[in-house]
């Protein structure tokens, strides 16, 4: 099923490559944000243009991911509030792996060749840099697509999937600029509200200044953000009702 | 008296260019206030983006003695809150809806009415940005208040209110403009995202000119994206150069006639049976 929508979005090539074209500019010009940013402040917090360009590829291959690869999750709220999820519970597959890799989005696919040639060209990727790279990656990948879908499973309880748009601004936003920034009360909430910084900061800390108490921290992230999606959608489903009308004419 | 619309709904051919432009505009701006849910998200998105931005150019300065590129913390605080505003207060996508009309048809349609159809056009998205640019203005003096504290210079920020309103229009007018590629190309949607990175970079929307490499930062301030979002940033951050609102004004008479000339030309692929 995922072939087919690859294929799907594979089928007008120069329009596929276009798209991704686009994103990579798009990337670039943060890019060129940054380096001017930096060179002009040096450092802030501890933070050097180095780290932040580590950030950025692994921020970039995991929105790619998810927004690219699994696209339909940024819309698991809308099709629960139009009762659209017939077709996959009738499938005999878990609905929400269905769901998920129904759809490919060739503009966010441009982050994911991003993401990686950026870490390619200024990550230093050693073998072992590069495998912790990877590793970060599929667990930011992991706690974006947790938090997504638990906001598109809200859509269970309110009827409406409103919420998904502005969580997925928060988390992106966010995650685009070093934690150590924020303080207090909103530095908490973007480890256990928001999870931003395990998207962003947090892995690239880990690649950039490798620690136990790092990785078992992203680990940590990982496992609450990822079950708190599987079980809200578990959960979710069974207030589900169906959008299908049916009428006695 | 006579009506602004008929009764049909459609503007009134009797009545000036000017009556039916304010009216669209005032009937855009009140179905947005209509739609309270709809400003609330923009609200919230605005101090978002606001917040991060904000709070990472204040801490810059922290390290910098509380000063960078000739901006105060609080200065720069109050420069990112107005830029932002138009950002985020204009209709989002306006060029893929724009191109999806000309796909549909639907445009041409909008050319059978008395008014011109760009500037029926125009009038309904500046109706509709002016409750959001409110909203966004309300929430970032607010959080300027907050985190940059009082403006430096009271006098500039009375200029700060017109600056946006011209910042907005401006961008509504450009956005237009990128737009009109849709009657000879079918698809215009990458022109959005290049448009965004323009005025992200030449507009000076998340980073003040001053801090621009070599000559960029200059040549940036000639461009129409220095009007659009440079100048609401500038005057709000306590810098008192009312010219700014002279430049927006002269850049908004000469995209207007620009983007007349090239919907004129579009207007008249179409009729030739272009782009359908």
């Amino acid at each position: 099923m995922w072939r087919t929508a690859w294929a799907q979005a594979l089928a007008n090539r120069r329009s596929f490559v276009a798209q991704m074209a686009v994103m990579v500019v798009n990337d670039l010009v943060w890019i060129f944000f940054w380096q001017v940013f930096f060179r002009r402040v040096g450092s802030v917090r501890g933070w050097t243009v180095d780290d932040m360009m580590v950030l950025y590829a692994v921020l970039a291959l995991a929105v790619g991911l998810v927004l690219g690869a699994l696209a339909n999750l940024r819309f698991l709220g809308p099709l629960v509030a139009d009762g659209e999820l017939d077709g996959a519970l009738a499938l005999p597959m878990d609905p929400l792996g269905f769901l998920a890799l129904r759809q490919v989005s060739p503009v966010s696919v441009g982050d994911i060749a991003f993401g990686i040639g950026l870490f390619a060209v200024v990550g230093h990727p050693t073998p072992a840099r590069t495998a912790l790279f990877v590793a970060v990656t599929v667990a930011a990948t992991a706690v974006l697509a947790g938090f997504l879908v638990v906001l598109g499973s809200l859509a269970f309880v309110s009827g409406t999937g409103g919420a998904g748009d502005l969580g997925l601004s928060a988390i992106i936003v966010f995650s685009s600029y070093p934690i150590n920034i924020y303080g207090g009360a909103l530095r908490l909430a973007l480890f256990g509200l928001i999870p931003a910084a395990f998207v962003g900061s947090l892995p690239a800390q880990l690649v950039q200044h490798p620690s136990p108490g790092r990785a078992l921290l992203l680990a940590g992230g990982v496992a609450a953000f990822g079950g708190a999606g599987w079980l809200s959608f578990r959960l979710g489903l069974r207030r589900y009702t169906s959008g299908a009308t049916w009428t006695g004419v | 008296m006579t009506a602004p619309t008929t009764t049909d709904g459609r503007p009134n051919p009797t009545r000036g260019l000017g009556a039916i432009w304010f009216q669209v505009a005032h009937s855009a701006a009140s179905s947005a206030r209509l739609q309270p849910a709809a400003l609330v998200h923009t609200g919230v998105h605005y101090l978002i983006v606001a917040v991060a931005i904000t709070t990472l150019w204040t801490r810059a300065a922290d390290g910098h003695s509380g000063t960078i590129v000739g901006y105060r913390a609080g200065a720069l605080v109050w420069y990112l809150a107005a830029t932002e505003v138009t950002a985020i207060a204009p209709p989002l996508r306006l060029i893929d809806r724009f191109g999806a009309d000309v796909a549909s048809g639907r445009f041409e349609l909008e050319l059978l009415r008395p008014a011109p159809a760009l500037w029926v056009r125009v009038a309904a998205e500046i109706g509709t940005s002016l409750p959001r640019t409110a909203v966004c203005a309300t929430v970032g003096a607010g959080l300027a208040l907050v985190i940059g504290g009082a403006p430096e210079t009271p006098v500039a920020l009375v200029l700060v209110g017109p600056a946006l309103l011209l910042g907005v229009a401006l961008t509504i007018v450009a956005q237009h403009l990128l737009a009109a590629a849709t009657f000879w190309l079918l698809d215009s949607r990458t022109s959005w995202f290049l448009y965004q990175k323009l005025q992200f970079t030449l507009g000076g929307l998340v980073l003040p000119l001053e801090v621009l490499p070599g000559s960029l930062g200059r040549i940036a301030r000639l461009t129409p994206f220095a009007a659009m979002s440079y100048a609401p940033g500038r005057l709000a951050s306590g810098h008192l150069e009312p010219g700014w609102l002279l430049a927006q004004v002269a850049w908004l008479a000469v995209l207007g006639l620009v983007t007349a000339r090239v919907f004129a030309a579009g207007e008249r692929h179409l009729g030739d049976g272009g782009a359908s």
